[in-house]
């Protein structure tokens, strides 16, 4: 550690890669923290959690009770435990909003997401049928959408400039972008065949949204053209993960890659330098589906497009969880049939990597959460949450702790925690050690204890 | 198995570390066996171990869940096995543990803490609570002991006091003695009632101080700290506190029962009375604290009256109980009394120093600096004109803003003196000018036949001028003096 410190400030290491190495390193010693308490007022399980995206503060919680609470994660509110040894930080609820409350939701809420740009709003879905937009700082309702059937996902986009839309995966077989700005649904997106779990929009485009149905669909949409554009396929397949640009860091990578799919890896090689020059320059303002020669015939296809291109199904059964990686060229999804697959966004393909799961909740939306540099995904995988290797599907590690299902988990970057909440109602904090371990302080010291 | 397999076990585990990961993995295999029974003892051998290695817990706190599935057995899909008799003592057992390990180890471990609030909040199973029962139970021992004290001691000395007391009540009845000579009718009577300690119940007396000892200096303090407790914190279920609350003062009152009837029974005890005593007086101001009665601070002038009234003897209270703790309440009182004398002459002089104002609506805020909720009447129709702001709040400035207190000028009433010049028609003018009588000139003073006094000695200048000023010297201090009222 100290050694790596001096580099950096000899130049010898870049900050960049200094920070990424401490920050992994961070990572891999995930463990449930002892000393960061996250009291949760809920009674009833937790189905969605969210940190903010401006400060990484505030974490933002929807249960079954109908209700959302707001934890400031950074400052405690109370702390237990006397000395100044082994000190719990309790951190409280700042904001709960609950049946009780005037315009509270009285169902389950399925979905609470915060406001993009700042932390004066923040947006619920429930299972009341409605989604509701809260100010923060006075806890009132500034909005509602009444939506066709139980909400099950509401998302916004991370980096919409222009726009300030609610995409709402709910029962009905539409999906539906409800605008702030007006108060009214902008779109409504029919395509599906059942109900809508997730929503997700990427994390390229602005205009991308991912959106996956019980029907076992995932569908692209650029919310500015009528139809999805791309629907996914998974017996469409690539193996492996195409190599970055920096072809050489990657090739130690491609773990997947075996004797037989050497031939295909060098037949692939050949068309990518066109479909980076493709992607560079335009990706800002192009759905991601610009895809050159193939996808012009889709293009052309769509909105029709050909009805066994459109009954593609990605997972057999429902899809219950999206995630996109935090560069917007890979979706992770999750499905009822316990599987987890890795798509490349690009050429629309499943990359065949094997995820170790075990068994995955089936009934009941489930949020992923992958770290910033991409290499880990956390995936609820019942009692447990595990942290697989995104290239290679591996099992890192596996975080035991709750007693009854997990359902969401969200990684914070910046403080490198993991939070999840299950159907035991609580929220369970999970740190890296402390670098400065100050247990031997403590009051009641915790050591062995032989009698004789 | 118990005690030789006990000790062989720990000195083979602590041989070394990996001695003790295999023994924990060997014991959660164990647990998983398809019978009660050895789960059971398998569980005593996990809880000797936890409670002593760290290792060991640190292991073992990492399947906490797998390890209470399997001796709790609260999954439903995974029902204890076979004999039911003892699984439903591992299931007693491990609730027991857990506890135990949760009030020892749980700020250690969150695995810990998180399976305690998992069983006792969501499947709500009933924990023994073993640490206040067993406080409860010390306390009904001591109790019950000192009850079995005085009944020795009052068997023993049953016959001997009997025929005092028969005495004492025929002469009692004879209403025309003395106050005074009564009281000490009734000191003796109160001594005879007293147990004579003796070689003889010497033992018994010496349990009873004993005993008495850590009622007064244990149970009943940590009894006080607990309703003070309860009393100062907030929560959000008020049934289960008051409940609580009730229990505990069922629980004092009960041990100051008993502290009564130890005093009564008059073995000299230990002297522990005062420092109790203090500390009673000590917690009953904490409750007046608390309730923050707003009309407190009239009560010093109370107990002034109170001191004041001249003590007489008539009033001490028949009730020997009480007799002693009167007297030493009086004492503070005396004590009380020479202070409050002084403190009483400092407030005469001080009230006769003190401006009278008259009454009025601004008195009601009288040198009170505090926010006014606004919306608190009780007046307001509820969201009549709209959303009412409970919280609304005057602040104090403007509140004394508001209760300036104006009062209007009000002149000193001054005897004008008539004017007294000589009238032609005989007599004296009667007219009343304050300085310039228009017939007559400047007013001055006269005898009684109108003739002037100090016309010869001074001119008439001076003499003119002297009452105008007399007056405006006169007229200013009224206005101070009203100035200084209003203040």
């Amino acid at each position: 550690m100290w050694r790596e410190i001096r580099d950096r400030e000899a130049g010898k290491t870049r900050p960049n890669s200094f920070k990424n190495r401490v920050s992994s390193s961070r990572i891999f010693d995930l463990q449930l923290s002892n000393y960061k308490d996250v009291v949760s007022p809920h009674r009833g399980s937790i189905n969605s959690l969210q940190v903010d995206l401006t400060e990484g503060r505030y974490l933002l919680s929807g249960a079954s009770d109908a209700s959302a609470s707001v934890f400031d994660i950074q400052h405690a509110t109370d702390f237990e435990g006397g000395g100044e040894g082994a000190l719990i930080a309790k951190h409280k609820s700042l904001i709960t909003i609950d049946k009780q409350h005037q315009n509270g939701h009285k169902f389950a809420i399925s979905s609470a997401i915060w406001y993009t740009i700042d932390t004066g709003l923040f947006v619920t879905g429930s299972y009341d049928h409605y989604i509701k937009v809260w100010d923060t700082n006075s806890t009132q309702m500034v909005m509602n959408f009444k939506m066709p059937g139980k909400v099950y996902r509401t998302a916004m986009s991370p980096l919409a400039t222009s726009h300030m839309l609610i995409a709402a995966g709910t029962e009905d077989v539409q999906v539906r972008l409800c605008d702030i700005a007006s108060g009214a649904f902008a779109h409504t997106l029919s395509g599906h065949r059942d109900g809508v779990m997730t929503v997700e929009w990427s994390t390229s485009s602005e205009w991308v949204l991912v959106t996956g149905g019980c029907d076992g669909a995932i569908r692209f949409w650029d919310i500015r053209r009528a139809g999805c554009f791309l629907v996914l396929d998974q017996s469409q397949s690539q193996l492996g993960r195409r190599p970055p640009l920096l072809a050489r860091s990657a090739v130690n990578k491609v773990s997947t890659s075996k004797a037989l799919s050497k031939g295909q890896n060098i037949s692939v090689k050949p068309r990518l330098p066109q479909k980076k020059s493709g992607s560079g320059n335009g990706i800002k303002h192009s759905p991601i589906g610009q895809i050159p020669a193939k996808g012009s015939l889709k293009q052309r296809l769509h909105p029709g497009m050909l009805s066994s291109q459109d009954r593609a199904t990605a997972h057999y059964g429902a899809v219950t969880g999206l995630k996109t990686t935090e560069d917007g060229m890979y979706l992770l999804s999750a499905g009822s049939d316990s599987r987890i697959r890795l798509w490349d966004v690009k050429s629309g393909r499943n990359t065949l990597v094997n995820f170790e799961t075990a068994r995955l909740q089936t009934s009941k939306p489930i949020q992923l959460a992958t770290t910033q540099d991409s290499n880990l995904v956390f995936v609820p995988c019942m009692t447990s949450v595990k942290a697989f290797d995104i290239w290679s599907g591996r099992t890192r590690v596996t975080f035991r702790g709750h007693y009854e299902y997990v359902n969401c988990c969200w990684f914070s970057s910046q403080d490198q925690e993991l939070y999840t909440g299950g159907n035991d109602r609580q929220i369970l904090v999970w740190s890296p050690a402390r670098l400065i371990s100050n247990e031997d302080s403590s009051p009641a010291e915790d050591q062995d204890n032989w009698s004789d | 198995m118990e005690e030789d397999g006990g000790r062989a076990i720990k000195t083979v585990v602590r041989y070394s570390d990996s001695e003790l990961r295999l023994a924990a993995r060997t014991l959660m295999d164990l647990m998983k066996r398809d019978h009660s029974q050895v789960r059971y003892l398998t569980l005593l051998i996990i809880d000797e171990l936890f409670m002593r290695s760290k290792l060991f817990r640190t292991l073992v706190v990492e399947n906490l869940d797998q390890l209470l599935s399997l001796s709790v057995g609260f999954r439903r899909n995974h029902p204890l096995p076979a004999p039911p008799a003892v699984a439903s003592i591992l299931r007693s057992k491990a609730i027991e543990f857990l506890e135990k390990w949760n009030s020892s180890f749980g700020i250690h471990y969150r695995q810990i803490r998180l399976g305690f609030d998992y069983l006792k909040t969501s499947l709500r199973l009933q924990f023994p609570n073993v640490q206040a029962n067993a406080a409860r139970e010390e306390i009904r021992e001591t109790v019950d002991e000192i009850g079995e004290c005085l009944e020795i001691v009052k068997k023993k000395e049953a016959n001997v006091v009997l025929g005092a007391l028969d005495d004492d009540d025929d002469d009692d009845f004879e209403e025309f003695r003395p106050l005074d000579l009564r009281q000490l009718r009734l000191d003796s009577l109160k001594e005879g009632e007293k147990v004579c300690e003796n070689s003889e119940n010497k033992v018994v007396f010496d349990a009873l101080r004993e005993l008495y000892k850590l009622l007064v200096t244990k149970h009943m303090v940590s009894v006080k700290e607990g309703i003070s407790v309860l009393i100062r914190v907030e929560v959000a279920d008020t049934r289960l506190r008051d409940s609580m609350l009730k229990e505990f003062i069922d629980i004092r009152n009960r041990l100051q029962s008993v502290k009564k009837k130890c005093v009564d029974s008059g073995c000299s005890l230990p002297d522990l009375t005062k420092l109790d005593k203090e500390e009673e007086e000590d917690f009953w101001e904490e409750g007046k604290v608390e309730s923050t009665d707003p009309g407190s601070f009239s009560e010093p002038s109370k107990r002034n009256e109170n001191s004041a009234a001249p003590p007489t003897s008539g009033q001490v209270k028949n009730d020997p109980s009480e007799c002693r703790t009167k007297k030493s309440k009086r004492q503070e009182f005396l004590c009380s009394e020479g202070g409050g004398s002084d403190s009483s002459s400092l407030r005469s002089k001080l009230i006769a120093e003190a401006p009278v104002i008259e009454w009025g609506s601004f008195l009601d805020t009288w040198g009170s600096n505090r926010d006014v909720l606004a919306n608190q009447r009780g007046l307001d129709l509820e969201s009549h004109w709209g959303r009412v702001d409970h919280d609304a709040v005057i602040p104090a400035k403007k509140i004394a803003e508001l209760n300036l207190h104006a009062t209007l000028y009000k002149e000193e009433r001054v005897e004008i003196q008539p004017c007294q010049a000589p009238l032609g028609k005989g007599g004296l003018c009667q007219r009343r000018d304050l300085r310039v009588c228009p017939f007559h000139g400047p007013i001055i003073p006269r005898d009684d036949e109108g003739n002037p006094i100090n016309q010869g000695t001074s001119t008439s200048d001076d003499i003119t001028l002297d009452p105008g000023t007399d007056l405006v010297e006169q007229l200013t201090k009224q206005a101070v003096k009203e100035c200084s009222g209003q203040r």
